[in-house]
């Protein structure tokens, strides 16, 4: 979906995400949500993007035209671009595509980045946003888990076969997806020796640092046991991140 | 025009210029919320809970909603009372409402020496004991379930310090006037009530609790109508101002808590969900009262008519 806020699409930068909540007279479901910024359209029109799953979804699929809600943003860190001569690949899971969309969109139109997109889904059906994509100019790599559309597996897959060529220039890696795909690209990336950075989901209540909920284990050595999603994050060096309890 | 209502309350010495505070856990370290509206209208700020030492909190999932609640168990994750001194509380001066500060001991000693260094501290207007925290396994609940261990951390902690001592209580016991009366008569000049109420919820998938610490805290709209009926039990068990807090999500809910006999109220779960309730719920009083001619909030305080 799609809401209009000048002053949020101005502000935003890929990455950063949102707490969204359809108004604060509504006591069940009482907490906000968090929604990475899917994109900007026409200078003020905000994206989100999301599978209906719960309450809150469903009743954002119920909204209409002309409808408002509330909305805190742009929140978070955002994630650091590469450098001009630097090469981004892009790795999404299913509608952890959402803030690498709006990073797509940043780096093909306003940095003249090549970029390169792996997106996996565990079907056909799930698949979304793809023509949007290709319309953007990116390169694209498409995997269902049972072939049914693209390249048969799952989206890390495609990094083996990709990232361990010589010769070519070193990519920065951007993530989004599934603790379990995350964890994979954390791996590929200390393996290909890679930078790579992994936006990562927290259960939150108020997404400003707050209420604590959002705690990601840190690796061993980082000097806290604790980062916090929408503080510290949502976007991290994979190596700062404790793969084994995520 | 009319005079402004006046609104202001007294919490055991301690001056609120509106009984409108921020909930231990829910308002940060008090400068964090500054980009939504100034705090210092507010009646007080009471900040993240304290330790001696740092706490890292519990392993993550810590939340989890429930229907009109949330679950929590953080764990008391903070930076200690020394880091929060040295670099907290200078960000703190600029703000004009008292600042309580929540604290909480692993043993009835470290309550005391908490109470010693706040002490030093300018610019602390009281000190609000935890001894109801669900969340860590030694301390916190467990001092607050038993009238004697209550007694003697409050004790503990008047006796280190000359600031008012409010003690918030924890709903998690059979007769929390008994757990009050004791606090009083140790010397606590208030009590909060109450805490959040132990809880849990299982994913029927994974077949897991979605907390991984197992059970966690209510807290939020559900816990309403509990804090409230005990909020009542306790005005009518002891002498000193009690303060509400549960649920309340805007100045209607905070209206209950005050004609229920409530001194002062505090807002928590509700920052979470839209972080100007608490100044929302300042202004929605002041218009309350101008509506129906109330020149003093202490004539609403305990005006509930059960006759």
């Amino acid at each position: 979906m799609e809401f209009r806020s000048a002053l949020l699409a101005s502000h935003a930068k890929p990455g950063q995400f949102l707490m969204v909540h359809l108004g604060e007279r509504t006591k069940d479901p009482l907490l906000r949500r968090p929604f990475s910024i899917h994109g900007i359209r026409d200078g003020d029109k905000v994206m989100i993007l999301y599978n209906v799953v719960g309450a809150e979804t469903s009743l954002l699929s119920a909204l209409k035209e002309h409808d408002t809600i509330s909305v805190i943003g742009p929140l978070g860190n955002g994630f650091t671009l590469p450098r001009p001569s630097e090469r981004a690949v892009l790795v999404g899971g299913g509608v952890g595509l959402a803030p690498l969309f709006f990073l797509a969109q940043a780096l093909q139109k306003d940095h003249g980045h090549t970029v390169t997109v792996f997106l996996g889904f565990p079907t056909s059906r799930q698949v979304v946003r793809i023509q949007q994509l290709k319309d953007l100019g990116v390169n694209l790599s498409l995997t269902t888990e049972d072939g049914s559309l693209g390249i048969k597996g799952v989206v890390t897959d495609l990094l083996d076969q990709r990232l361990g060529n010589k010769g070519t220039t070193k990519p920065v890696i951007y993530a989004c997806g599934p603790p379990p795909m995350l964890k994979k690209v954390a791996e590929k990336a200390t393996a290909f020796n890679l930078r790579s950075y992994v936006s990562l989901e927290g259960y939150m209540a108020c997404g400003l640092g707050i209420c604590l909920g959002c705690a990601v284990k840190a690796a061993h050595g980082e000097g806290k046991p604790y980062y916090y999603v929408c503080q510290d994050g949502p976007v991290f060096p994979s190596g700062m991140i404790d793969w084994e309890v995520l | 025009m009319a005079a402004l209502p006046d609104l202001s309350v007294d919490i055991g010495g301690l001056k609120l210029k509106n009984p409108v505070i921020t909930a231990s856990g829910t308002f940060g370290y008090g400068t964090e919320l500054t980009p939504f509206f100034d705090p210092s209208l507010l009646g007080a700020i009471i900040v993240k809970g304290l330790s001696l030492r740092a706490m890292p909190g519990n392993p993550p999932p810590r939340i989890a909603e429930t229907p009109c609640g949330l679950l929590n168990s953080i764990g008391f994750a903070n930076i200690g009372i020394e880091a929060f001194i040295e670099e907290k509380m200078p960000l703190l001066a600029k703000i004009k409402a008292p600042i309580i500060t929540n604290i909480y001991g692993h043993t009835v000693e470290e309550y005391g020496e908490m109470a010693k260094r706040i002490e030093q501290v300018e610019g602390i207007g009281a000190v609000e004991i935890n001894i109801s925290c669900p969340n860590v396994e030694e301390g916190g609940i467990a001092f607050g379930t038993d009238p004697d261990t209550a007694a003697a951390v409050t004790q503990h902690v008047v006796n280190n310090t000359t600031k008012p001592v409010i003690v918030k209580l924890t709903p998690n016991v059979t007769d929390i006037s008994t757990i009050a009366k004791a606090v009083e008569s140790a010397g606590a000049q208030a009590v909060s009530v109450t805490n959040t109420i132990l809880g849990m919820a299982v994913d029927v998938t994974t077949r897991r609790p979605k907390l991984a610490n197992i059970v966690g805290g209510l807290s939020g709209p559900a816990i309403k109508p509990i804090a409230l009926y005990l909020v009542h039990k306790v005005v009518a068990a002891v002498r000193i101002p009690v303060i509400g807090l549960g649920g309340i999500m805007d100045y209607r809910d905070a209206l209950e808590f005050l004609l229920v006999g409530a001194r002062a109220i505090q807002v928590g779960t509700a920052n979470f969900v839209n972080p100007k309730t608490a100044i929302e719920i300042v202004h929605g009083l002041t218009d309350f009262c101008s509506r129906e001619k109330v020149s003093n909030i202490n004539q609403i305080i305990g005006g509930l008519k059960t006759k």
